[in-house]
C-alpha cells in the first residue's frame, strides 16, 4: 500500500528509498557501503554517515547491500528510512542446515553435532583434491592422504574405523544423491605399482557451494545401511542473490610444486659394501670416502695412470669413459621436477523469484614434481530449480567429468629408493640409463631390479582414466493444505554412471619383468537411485511437528575386466597386441538396496526438541532370510538460554544448548554362496605369474580360499552422543563440544584362518570395536572492526578408537603390508596397529646382544599404535580493509607409522644420521645372550648400525607433526564496471615440523585402511606456492 | 511402533523389488561355479600343480636348498638371512607361511575330491580319481609333517574346526601308510575297470594308471624309509614297495607343462624374479673330487663374478646379481620332480645297503636317470652320454657314496628330500655330508633349523600351534633344539 501512495505522489514509477548502513558489533556507520536495486546493477555508496538515497523503479522490490568483508545482504524494500545491519563474513552461521535425505533443519533443532563448511572455507587453491581443502577444518574427521602426488587418493574416517577391514569411508551424497566415492580398485597389501586414485576425484571442489558433516549415526541414520560411516553432504553452487541478469564468475589459480622435504643424504662416502672398498655394483653406501676414491686398490687411479680418477663400470657401460673424477651430485634435486597445478572455473548462475540456475566448466591440470605424472580433469555441470507454481517444482543437477591421471610407483616397485639411494658421486641424471643402442637394457649404479628412475620415466606408465556422469532429476508437489501445515511429496531419480580404465605399462628391461607386460584393466559401473518422499509439516501454538515417509532403491551394477599380455615380442609398443602371453579376466556384479524410512520431529517454543527416525533396509549381498535390517535413531536438544530465568542470569550468553542421541545402524557383508575358482601362482616372491590356467591346453577349479557363512548377519553399531554448544558475547565466541561413543559388535570381516583349516579366510561376524570420540571447537572473532578483524578457530579431535577382541583364537588381522612388517588391526590395540619384527630385549628392556650386535625376534610383535593421540587444525585468519590473508594449520599428536625408506637408507648408509657409523668399532649398550652380562664384544660400527636397522622396530617412527597446511592472502580491487574482482596468493604446506626425520609424514602406501601408516619407497607430499584471481560480473 | 509402521507402509507398496527370490538372483555369481557342482576331474589338475609347484618347488624347497647347502642364499634379503642362519627369517612363522597355507589349500580340494568320488558325492565310483587324489593327499601331507612334524591331520580342512588340533608325527605316518594301500586298492580296480575319467585333466600322467600305481608305491617306499630309524624293519619293505613301482614300469613323477614363455617352473620364476639363489661351495667339492661333469652345469658365473660362493660368505649373501648358478636355474621348460626315477633308485640303494645288500644295481641306474634328467633340465643332451663313464670311475659303492651321489643328484629341485636324508642320517648318527656353513653353529649354539617353523596363519589363529611354536624371546627357538619325530625327536 505505501509503495503504491508513494508512486503515485511521486506521479512516476519511481520511489525514493533511504537508509543507513551500519556495522552489526558497534552500531558505527559503515561509508561506501554498495547498494544496488536488485534487477538493475546501478547503485549507490553511502556517505559519511552511512546514508544512502535511491530512486528506484516501483516494481523493485530488493535492495542488495555489500561492503568488503562483510557478508552481502538482500533486504525487502521500505518506504520508512532502512537501518541495515552489516555482519562479517567470518561470523556468518547459517542457521538452516541440510541434514539427512535433504531436510532443512534448524541449527538449533538438531540433537547430534554437524558441521558445515561454506566455499570460503575451503582451501582449494593449489589442489585438485577434495580431501585436501578440507584437511584442518572438521573435528572428528581424519583425513589422510597418501601423497602430494596428482589424483592421489585419501582415506577420509570419521569418528574412528567401523569395521577392521571393510570400508570405513564415509558416503557422499552430491545435490541429494549418493556418488560413489570409494577407488574403483583397493591396492591391497599396498606393496607394489601404483597408488590408484579415490572416485572423490571427480568431484572438483571449486563446484561446491557447502558441506555438510553428518558425524554420529544419529544424524546419518536415514540413510541406513550405506552411512555407518558418515555423510558428506555437498550442495554445488548455485545462484545465490536474487538477480535480474546472470552472474558471471571466472576464477583461476596457478601454483608450482616442490618436493616438501627434500631428502638430503649423506656426501662424504661412496658406493660401497665397506669402508675398505669401493664396489661398483652394490646397492649401498658403505664405500670409502669419496675423497679417497683415486687410491682405491681396486678402482683407483691414482695406481693406474689416472691420477686423480676413479673407473665406474657402469660408466663405461654406459658408453662414456669409465675414468672419471670425484664430484657430488644432487641426485635427488635433479630427479623432482617444479610440479604445475592449474584450476580454471567458468561459472554463470542466476536466481529469480521462479527460478535458478548454474552451468559451470572446470579445468584442473597437474604435472607432478615426479617426470611423466600428471593429472588433467574436465567437468561441466548444469542445474536447474524451477518453481512451477506455488505447488509444483522441478529440477535437475548434472555432472560430468574427465580425470586423467599418471602416477607413479612405491614400494617394491618403487624408483624413490633408486633416487635417495643413488651414490652421491654417482651421476644419475647424467649417465644414460640405458646402454648405447639398446634401449631395453638399462644401466644403473646398482642390480636393476629396482628400475632406473629415468628409464622408467620414458618407458613405464601407470594410467587411469574415468569418465564418469553422475546427476538427479526431481519433481515435488505441495498441495496447499492450510497456513498451519505443509505436505510435500518429491520424487527424485538419478544416475552415477562411469567407466574407469587403468592400464600399466612395463617396458622389455623392466627390473621386475624383463620380458615387458602391460596390464589393461577397468571397471564399469552404474548406479541407480530412487528416492520416494512424503513430508508433513504442523504449527500448533507452541509446537512443531514434521513427519517424513520414504522409499529408497539404490541399484548397483558393475563389469570389471583384466587383460593382461606379457613376454612383448619388441621394444617400443607396450600394447596388448605385442604380448605372446594372456591372462583376461572379466566379472560382473550386482546389488541392490531396498530402504523403507521415516522419521519424526516435535519441538517447543524454539526451546525443547525430540526426533525419532527409523528405517528398514533390504540388501541382495546377504545370506538368505538374513538381509533385512531396521535402524533407529533418536536425538533431542535442549536450548537453555530460551529460558527466561537463564536468560536474564547470564545475558552474555547468546546460546546455550544440550544435545543428546542414539542409534544403530548396521552394515552388510558382501556374501556369496561358496564357489571354486581357477587359481593362479603369482604372489609371493615371483614378481609375475609363471603359472597360470589353462594349461597344457586345460583348464581347473579349486575351492575359493574365502569360506562365506552361511549364517552371516549384519554387523550393528550403537552410537551414543552428548554434545554441549555455547555462543557467548554476542555470538562472538562460539564453543562446541561433543563426546561420541561406539560399539561395534557382530563385525563382518574376513577372519583369517588357520591355514590348516583350508581356507585363507572366513568372512563370518566375530569380534568387536569401541571408540570414544572427544571433539572440540572453538571459534574466536577476536577483533571486530569494520576495517579489520581477526578471527581464530580451533578444532580438536581425540578418538581413542580400539579394537576390543577379534575372533577366537585371533589376535590379529593383516590390513596391509610385506609378509613383515604389516599394518594390523589387534584385539587390546587401538585400531590400526603397525606389526612386526621387534628387538629381542631383556625383562627390563635393554637390547639383547647376539656377538655384540642386537638382533630382532624370531616373530612379528604389536610396535605401536598407528592413530594419533589427538589432532588439532588451527584457522587464523585476518583481514585490513581489503586485504584479507588466511591460514590453516594441523598439529597431530603421536601416532606412529613404519617408515621403510628411513630404515633402509640407514640400512645403506645413505642417511645423514649413518655418517658417525662408517668407520671404527664399539662396544654397543646391551646384555650379551650367550652369557647374560653387559656385552663387551667390539664390533664394527657399521655392522652395528646395519644390525640395527635390519630389525623393523628401528624404522617406526612418531608421526606428531605441525605444518602450516595454507596460507592465502587474498586483495579484492574497488568494484569498477560492475566487475568485483580480488587476487590472490597461496601458499601450501610451507612449514613443516615433525618427528619423522628427513620426510614429511604424510606420504605413505595404500590407498586403504592402512593408509597414512605404511611408508616404503612412497611418492613424496609437496610444498605449492601460487595465485589466482576471481572476477565476477 | 515406528517400526511396525513401517513395515506395514512395506506391505502396503506391495514393492516385489526386494523379495528374497529376487535378491537371490542378483547375488547369483555369475563367474564362478557353485562348490557342488564342480566334477571332481577338474579338481585332479589344480591338485597336481600346487602339489608339485608350491609344495615341492616351491619355497620350502628353496628354504631346504639353502640348509642342505646345495644352494647358497643371496641377493642382500631373506635368503641372505637364510644362507647367515638368521633366526629372524630361519625361525619366524612367517617365513614358511605361503606354502603352509597352499598346502592345506590344496589337501581341502584333495579332499573335497576325495568326498566327491565316495558315496553319496556326484562321482562316486571313479576310483581313478579317487585314487590319484589319495596319492596327492599323501604328497602334501608328506611334506608338511616331514618338515613340520606334528601338526594338524585328523581335524585339519573341516570347517567346523577352527582351530584344530595336532596330531603326532607317529599317527600321521601310520595314517600316511594307510592311505597308499587306499590308493593302491583304487588305482588297481579303476585299472582293471579301465577307468579313463581323468583324460587330459590328469596333466602328470595322462590317465595312465599303471604310472599312478607305480606313484603310490615308490611313494609308500619313501615313507618308509623315512621311518626307519623309528622302525629298522621297515627297511625291507622299502625294497619291496620300491620294486613294485618299478615292476609296474613307474618312470618317475615329473611335471613337465612347463615351456619357458607361458609356464615356468617355480625355480626358474624365482629365480628370474629374485637372483637370491647361487652355486655353492659345498656342492661344487663333492662334484670337483669326482671330476663330475655336471660341475659345469652346476656352477656357471655370471656377469663376471665367482661361479660360486663358500657357505655362510656374507660379502656375497650381502651383494645382489653377483654369484654364479646352475643352468638349469634360467630354463623355465625344466619339469619338476614329485619323485623322480633317480630318487627311486637311490631310495632302494640305501635301503639295501643299510641290509648289507649289494645295491651297486640301483645305485647305478640312479646316477645314470640323475644325468638324463639334468641333461634335458639344462637342454645339454651330451650330458648324458657321459654317465657311464663317471660311473665307472666310482670305484667303492658304499652308503656314504650312495648318500653324496644321491646329494648331489638331488641338487636339480629335490631339495626338500636331501633335507630328509640328511636328518634321517643324523638320527642314525651318521654325517655323510660334511656341511661347511660356519654359521651352522653361532659361539656353540646350533643354528642349524633341525626342522621349519609352523605356517604363520596357524601361529597367530590356531592356539594349538601357537603354544608348540612357543612366545616372546623363545617363539621358534624349538627349531633348533628339537628334531622332528621320525628324525630322532618328541613331536
Amino acid at each position: 500500500m505505501a509503495i503504491i501512495t508513494c508512486a503515485s505522489m511521486w506521479g512516476q514509477n519511481s520511489i525514493k528509498v533511504t537508509g543507513t548502513v551500519v556495522f552489526a558489533e558497534d552500531n558505527e556507520p559503515l561509508i561506501g557501503a554498495s547498494v544496488t536495486p536488485v534487477g538493475t546493477s546501478h547503485g549507490v555508496t553511502t556517505d559519511l554517515d552511512g546514508k544512502f538515497s535511491i530512486n528506484i523503479a516501483a516494481n523493485i522490490k530488493q535492495l542488495t547491500i555489500s561492503y568488503v568483508g562483510m557478508a552481502t545482504q538482500q533486504v525487502d524494500v521500505s518506504t520508512s528510512p532502512m537501518l541495515i545491519k552489516m555482519h562479517s563474513q567470518g561470523t556468518e552461521l547459517s542457521e538452516v542446515v541440510v541434514t539427512a535425505l535433504g531436510m532443512k533443519r534448524d541449527r538449533k533443532a538438531l540433537g547430534y553435532a554437524v558441521q558445515d563448511l561454506n566455499a570460503e572455507d575451503l582451501n582449494t587453491d593449489g589442489t585438485t583434491s577434495l580431501a585436501s581443502a578440507m584437511q584442518g577444518k572438521v573435528t572428528g574427521v581424519d583425513i589422510r592422504p597418501s601423497s602430494g602426488a596428482p589424483g592421489a587418493s585419501s582415506q577420509i574416517v570419521i569418528r574412528g574405523a567401523r569395521s577392521f577391514t571393510g570400508n570405513n569411508a564415509p558416503l557422499y551424497v552430491v545435490d541429494g544423491m549418493p556418488v560413489e566415492s570409494s577407488p574403483d580398485f583397493s591396492t591391497g597389501a599396498s606393496v607394489t605399482d601404483a597408488n590408484i586414485a579415490d572416485r572423490s576425484i571427480d568431484i572438483n571442489p571449486e563446484d561446491i557451494e557447502s558441506i555438510n558433516v553428518l558425524k554420529g549415526q544419529a544424524a546419518s541414520a536415514l540413510y541406513g545401511i550405506r552411512a555407518s560411516n558418515g555423510v558428506i553432504v555437498i550442495t554445488t553452487k548455485r545462484g545465490k542473490l536474487n538477480a535480474t541478469k546472470p552472474t558471471v564468475t571466472l576464477s583461476t589459480n596457478i601454483s608450482g610444486e616442490v618436493v616438501s622435504r627434500k631428502f638430503e643424504r649423506q656426501t662424504i662416502y661412496a658406493q660401497g659394501n665397506s669402508v675398505a672398498a669401493y664396489s661398483p655394483t652394490t646397492s649401498m653406501s658403505w664405500g670409502p670416502k669419496i675423497v679417497d676414491l683415486p687410491n682405491d686398490a681396486t678402482y683407483g687411479g691414482n695406481s693406474q695412470g689416472h691420477a686423480g680418477m676413479y673407473y665406474n663400470s657402469k660408466r663405461a657401460a654406459a658408453g662414456l669413459d669409465g675414468w672419471t673424477t670425484p664430484e657430488i651430485y644432487d641426485n635427488v634435486g635433479d630427479f623432482f621436477q617444479t610440479g604445475v597445478t592449474e584450476n580454471t572455473n567458468l561459472g554463470i548462475a542466476q536466481r529469480t523469484d521462479r527460478a535458478n540456475y548454474s552451468f559451470g566448466i572446470s579445468n584442473s591440470y597437474q604435472k607432478g614434481i615426479i617426470p611423466s605424472t600428471g593429472m588433467n580433469r574436465w567437468g561441466v555441470r548444469g542445474l536447474v530449480d524451477w518453481n512451477i507454481s506455488p505447488e509444483w517444482k522441478t529440477g535437475f543437477s548434472s555432472n560430468y567429468s574427465s580425470t586423467k591421471i599418471t602416477s607413479a610407483p612405491g614400494a617394491n616397485s618403487g624408483i624413490m629408493n633408486v633416487v635417495y639411494s643413488a651414490p652421491a658421486e654417482y651421476d644419475l641424471k647424467g649417465i644414460p640409463f640405458n646402454a648405447p643402442n639398446q634401449p631395453t637394457k638399462q644401466i644403473l649404479f646398482r642390480a636393476t631390479n629396482f628400475n632406473n628412475p629415468y628409464w622408467w620415466a620414458k618407458n613405464n606408465e601407470y594410467g587411469q582414466h574415468t569418465d564418469r556422469f553422475f546427476g538427479n532429476s526431481y519433481v515435488e508437489y505441495s498441495p496447499n493444505i492450510g497456513e498451519d501445515y505443509s505436505l510435500t511429496f518429491r520424487e527424485q531419480a538419478g544416475l552415477d554412471s562411469y567407466t574407469s580404465n587403468y592400464t600399466t605399462i612395463k617396458e622389455i628391461g623392466s627390473g621386475d619383468e624383463a620380458n615387458g607386460s602391460i596390464e589393461n584393466y577397468g571397471m564399469q559401473r552404474r548406479v541407480f537411485n530412487n528416492l520416494l518422499t512424503a513430508t508433513f509439516n504442523a504449527h500448533w501454538g507452541d509446537f512443531d511437528f514434521d513427519a517424513m515417509l520414504g522409499n529408497e532403491v539404490n541399484n548397483d551394477n558393475q563389469r570389471i575386466w583384466d587383460y593382461y599380455g606379457r613376454n612383448l615380442n619388441f621394444y617400443g609398443m607396450p600394447t596388448i597386441g605385442n604380448a605372446t602371453t594372456f591372462i583376461s579376466s572379466e566379472y560382473n556384479r550386482s546389488e541392490r538396496n531396498v530402504g523403507f524410512f521415516g522419521s519424526m520431529g516435535l519441538s517447543w517454543r524454539s526451546m525443547l526438541f525430540l526426533s525419532v527416525t527409523g528405517r528398514n533396509d533390504y540388501v541382495s549381498t546377504m545370506p538368505r532370510n538374513n538381509r533385512s535390517f531396521f535402524y533407529p535413531s533418536v536425538s533431542t536438544g535442549f536450548v537453555f538460554t530460551e529460558i527466561p530465568a537463564v536468560r536474564q542470569a547470564m545475558p552474555w550468553m547468546s546460546f546455550g544448548k544440550l544435545r543428546a542421541s542414539y542409534a544403530q545402524v548396521g552394515q552388510a557383508g558382501n556374501y556369496y554362496k561358496n564357489y571354486y575358482y581357477t587359481p593362479s601362482y603369482g604372489s609371493g616372491f615371483y614378481s609375475y605369474t609363471p603359472v597360470s590356467y589353462p594349461l597344457a591346453g586345460v583348464s581347473t577349479f579349486a575351492p575359493y580360499y574365502v569360506y562365506y557363512d552361511p549364517k552371516l548377519r549384519p554387523q550393528n553399531t550403537e552410537n551414543f552422543e552428548l554434545g554441549l554448544d555455547l555462543n557467548f558475547l554476542n555470538n562472538r565466541v562460539r564453543f562446541e563440544y561433543t563426546l561420541a561413543y561406539q560399539n561395534i559388535t557382530d563385525q563382518i570381516f574376513p577372519v583369517p584362518t588357520a591355514g590348516s583349516m583350508g581356507y585363507t579366510e572366513m568372512l563370518t561376524n566375530a569380534g568387536q570395536m569401541r571408540t570414544w570420540s572427544n571433539e572440540a571447537s572453538l571459534n574466536l572473532g577476536i577483533i571486530r572492526h569494520r576495517d579489520y578483524e581477526v578471527d581464530l578457530g580451533v578444532n580438536f579431535t581425540a578418538v581413542d578408537n580400539r579394537v576390543v577382541s577379534l575372533a577366537p583364537g585371533v589376535e590379529s588381522i593383516m590390513l596391509g603390508g610385506f609378509v613383515e612388517p604389516q599394518v594390523r588391526a589387534q584385539a587390546g590395540n587401538t585400531y590400526p596397529n603397525i606389526y612386526g619384527v621387534a628387538f629381542k630385549r631383556t625383562a627390563d628392556g635393554q637390547l639383547l646382544l647376539s656377538n655384540g650386535l642386537p638382533q630382532g625376534t624370531s616373530d612379528s610383535q604389536d610396535l605401536g599404535n598407528a592413530s594419533p593421540d589427538f589432532v588439532t587444525g588451527f584457522n587464523l585468519n585476518g583481514r585490513y580493509k581489503r586485504l584479507a590473508v588466511s591460514s590453516t594449520w594441523s598439529y597431530q599428536h603421536g601416532g606412529k607409522m613404519y617408515h621403510g625408506t628411513n630404515m633402509v637408507l640407514n640400512y645403506f648408509g645413505v642417511t645423514k644420521e649413518s655418517i658417525p657409523y662408517h668407520e671404527g668399532t664399539m662396544v654397543a649398550e646391551g646384555i650379551d645372550e650367550a652369557t647374560g652380562q653387559p656385552n663387551t664384544v667390539e664390533v664394527s660400527r657399521q655392522d652395528y648400525y646395519q644390525s640395527y636397522y635390519d630389525v623393523t622396530e628401528a624404522g617406526i617412527y612418531d608421526t606428531s607433526f605441525l605444518k602450516l597446511r595454507d596460507l592465502t592472502l587474498t586483495y579484492t580491487l574497488p568494484k569498477f564496471a560492475d566487475m568485483e574482482l580480488s587476487i590472490f596468493g597461496f601458499a601450501r604446506n610451507v612449514y613443516i615440523w615433525s618427528k619423522l626425520p628427513n620426510f614429511d609424514p604424510e606420504s605413505s602406501q595404500g590407498n586403504n585402511n592402512m593408509g597414512g601408516y605404511f611408508e616404503r619407497f612412497s611418492v613424496p607430499n609437496t610444498s605449492s606456492y601460487g595465485g589466482g584471481l576471481k572476477a565476477t560480473f | 511402533m515406528l517400526k511396525k509402521f513401517i513395515y506395514t507402509a512395506c506391505m502396503a507398496l506391495a514393492l516385489v523389488s526386494c523379495t528374497e527370490d529376487i535378491m537371490d538372483e542378483i547375488n547369483r555369481d555369475e563367474s564362478n561355479p557353485p562348490a557342488e557342482a564342480v566334477p571332481s576331474k577338474f579338481m585332479v589338475t589344480d591338485a597336481i600343480t600346487s602339489t608339485a609347484f608350491a609344495t615341492w618347488g616351491g619355497s620350502y624347497a628353496w628354504y631346504a636348498g639353502v640348509y642342505t647347502e646345495q644352494y647358497f642364499g643371496t641377493g642382500n634379503n631373506q635368503f641372505m638371512k637364510a644362507e647367515m642362519r638368521q633366526r629372524t627369517e630361519t625361525a619366524s612363522s612367517t617365513t614358511y607361511n605361503n606354502e603352509w597355507n597352499s598346502t592345506y589349500a590344496n589337501l581341502n580340494n584333495i579332499k573335497q575330491m576325495i568326498e566327491k568320488c565316495s558315496e553319496g558325492g556326484i562321482d562316486v565310483g571313479a576310483y581313478d580319481l579317487r585314487g590319484m587324489a589319495e596319492v596327492l593327499w599323501v604328497l602334501n601331507f608328506e611334506a608338511l609333517t616331514d618338515l613340520h612334524g606334528d601338526i594338524p591331520y585328523s581335524e585339519a580342512m573341516n570347517v567346523a574346526v577352527s582351530q584344530p588340533k595336532l596330531d603326532s608325527q607317529e599317527n600321521i605316518y601310520k595314517d600316511l601308510l594307510a592311505k597308499t594301500d587306499d590308493a593302491i586298492a583304487d588305482l588297481t580296480k579303476a585299472k582293471d575297470a579301465k577307468l579313463k575319467n581323468a583324460g587330459a585333466q590328469d596333466i602328470l600322467f595322462g590317465g595312465n594308471l599303471d604310472q599312478w600305481l607305480g606313484l603310490a608305491h615308490a611313494v609308500k617306499a619313501r615313507l618308509l624309509l623315512n621311518t626307519s630309524f623309528r622302525n629298522p624293519a621297515a627297511l625291507a619293505q622299502v625294497v619291496t614297495e620300491g620294486e613294485a613301482a618299478l615292476a609296474a614300469g613307474f618312470n618317475g613323477a615329473e611335471l613337465t607343462v612347463f615351456n619357458g614363455v607361458s609356464a615356468d617352473n617355480p625355480w626358474t620364476a624365482f629365480n628370474w624374479s629374485r637372483q637370491y639363489l647361487g652355486a655353492s661351495k659345498t656342492v661344487v667339492d663333492y662334484m670337483d673330487t669326482r671330476k663330475d661333469p655336471r660341475l659345469d652345469l652346476y656352477a656357471v658365473p655370471f656377469y663376471g663374478g665367482p661361479a660360486y660362493a663358500a657357505p655362510g660368505d656374507d660379502e656375497l649373501a650381502t651383494s645382489t646379481t653377483t654369484v654364479g648358478y646352475p643352468v638349469w636355474l634360467d630354463n623355465g621348460a625344466a619339469s619338476v620332480h614329485l619323485l623322480g626315477l633317480s630318487e627311486l633308485h637311490f631310495i632302494i640303494a640305501e635301503a639295501k645297503s643299510r641290509q648289507g645288500q649289494d645295491a651297486k644295481e640301483n645305485f647305478e641306474a640312479a646316477v645314470k636317470a640323475s644325468f638324463d634328467d639334468i641333461a634335458a633340465a639344462c637342454e645339454e643332451p651330451d650330458l648324458a652320454s657321459t654317465a657311464d663313464d663317471y660311473i665307472a670311475s666310482i670305484a667303492n659303492v658304499d652308503l656314504t657314496e650312495i648318500m653324496v651321489q644321491k646329494y648331489i643328484s638331488m641338487t636339480r629341485g629335490q631339495t626338500i628330500q636331501t633335507y630328509n636324508d640328511i636328518r634321517r642320517c643324523r638320527a642314525f648318527g651318521e654325517e655323510h655330508i660334511k656341511l661347511q656353513n660356519p654359521n651352522n653353529t653361532s659361539a656353540g649354539v646350533n643354528q642349524w633349523p633341525y626342522r621349519f617353523a609352523y605356517g604363520n596363519s596357524d601361529v597367530i589363529s590356531n592356539p594349538n600351534v601357537a603354544k608348540a611354536f612357543g612366545s616372546g624371546n623363545d617363539a621358534g627357538n624349538y627349531i633348533f633344539t628339537e628334531p622332528v619325530w621320525i628324525f630322532g625327536g618328541s613331536r
